[in-house]
Order: C-alpha cells, then sequence, then structure tokens
C-alpha cells in the first residue's frame, strides 16, 4: 500500500516543531491533476513507445515502497527530519 | 543424550512405537539443528546514508545527513530502467562509451537489477577524511 502518514519534524534552538501529514488526503487532493494530466500522459507513452499500464506499475511501485523512508539534516543546532510511514 | 532422543527410546521400549518409526524420529531430531544452522540471515531492509562534517563548525555538534533508503525502494527504482525509451536508451549508451564504458542498457534484464540490488546487502562504503566522513551501509 502507498504511504499514508508522514511526520516531519524541524528543531530549532528551544523550538521542536513537528507535524504529522496526513499523505492520504494529499493523494485524494492530487487525484484530480492526475486524472486532468492523463491525456498528456498518454501522449509521452505513445511517442516514447512504453505501455502506460508499465509506467502506472513502475509508479505504484515507487510509492508503495517509499514506506520506511527516513531523511534527517542536522547542523549546528539545527535539524530537519522527515519520515514516512 | 537429549530428552526428545531418550523420549524415543522410551516409547520404543513401551511397544508404542516401531524401531522403524524410532529410526526415522531420531533421523528427524538430527536434521533439525542443521535446519536452523541452515536459516538464511536476515536481509537488510535499508541501505543507509549518513555523511558527517565537522568542517566550520563546532567539532562537538557536527552537520550530520542521514538518509534511509528501503531497499524496496531500490527495487521498484531500478525498474525505472526499463522505461527508458530506445531513442533514450542509445543516447545513454552512446554517452557511457563515449565515458569509456561501453555498456548496453538494452542487456539489462529486470533479473539482472534484482541481483544487483540483493549483492547491496553486503555493501558498506566508508570515506574517511580530516573533518567528514560518508558512510554508506545496509542494517
Amino acid at each position: 500500500m502507498i504511504p499514508f502518514v508522514a511526520r516531519v519534524t524541524v528543531r530549532y534552538k528551544r523550538l521542536d516543531f513537528r507535524i504529522w501529514i496526513p499523505l492520504a488526503l494529499v493523494w485524494l487532493l492530487l487525484l484530480p491533476v492526475v486524472l486532468i494530466l492523463s491525456p498528456l500522459f498518454l501522449i509521452a507513452c505513445a511517442a516514447g513507445r512504453v505501455s502506460p499500464l508499465r509506467v502506472l506499475s513502475v509508479c505504484w511501485d515507487i510509492l508503495a515502497n517509499t514506506k520506511g523512508s527516513q531523511i534527517e539534516v542536522a547542523s549546528a543546532g539545527t535539524s530537519f527530519s522527515t519520515y514516512v510511514f | 543424550m537429549n530428552e526428545n532422543r531418550i523420549q524415543i527410546l522410551e516409547m520404543l521400549a513401551a511397544g508404542k512405537i516401531t524401531a522403524g518409526e524410532a529410526e526415522r524420529l531420531i533421523a528427524a531430531l538430527d536434521k533439525q539443528p542443521q535446519a536452523a544452522g541452515d536459516s538464511p540471515k536476515s536481509k537488510p531492509k535499508y541501505l543507509r546514508v549518513v555523511v558527517r562534517s565537522e568542517e566550520g563548525h563546532n567539532p562537538n555538534d557536527p552537520s550530520v545527513v542521514n538518509i534511509r533508503v528501503p531497499m524496496q525502494l531500490l527495487r521498484a527504482g531500478v525498474k525505472l530502467a526499463s522505461l527508458i525509451p530506445a531513442q533514450a536508451r542509445d543516447h545513454v549508451n552512446c554517452a557511457m562509451r563515449e565515458q569509456g564504458m561501453p555498456f548496453d542498457l538494452s542487456q539489462i534484464k529486470p533479473e539482472n537489477l534484482e541481483e544487483l540490488v540483493d549483492q547491496l546487502d553486503e555493501l558498506t562504503v566508508d570515506v574517511s577524511q580530516k573533518y567528514s566522513n560518508v558512510k554508506v551501509y545496509c542494517d
């Protein structure tokens, strides 16, 4: 399954800011954009002679496997981290 | 002699099982530790890239970049190679040849890519300089 929640944490001196992003909502909001762009996607696939189903399957795989990804950057008392659940 | 073996011999002595059955049970017991020894070592789930730099900062508070990528994401990512259109593949092959790497992308099969990602399990890259250190490993 695709990830549904992401956590972003920012620490700056005494400020500790943590936000949980409901990705499910983001995916729902992006759905109309995807539908609008789908003709372009199909044209691009036809031009590249690539099966759109294959492209969709690979994209879905990539999206689904982002679960567990983590990025942390810390420098001089400031840190930023994201975690995809 | 372990407990299970004694139990089998007792069952044989009590006539609950035949000699043949006892032999089979003991043989099965002998196989058990081997099977446990053969169990594959747990595969790493993540590829981790850690960069530490103390340059220009307090050595007690170094800059750190820590990235954890699921191996499954790598597996999915390498499948992208199969989506490269033929024309683009020729360009890539050409560019690689110019750089001294005569490599044909069309020769790469999904199973090769799987193998490649599997081999990353053993990968550890550790580059250290005076003020910085880069480490890539699987965990």
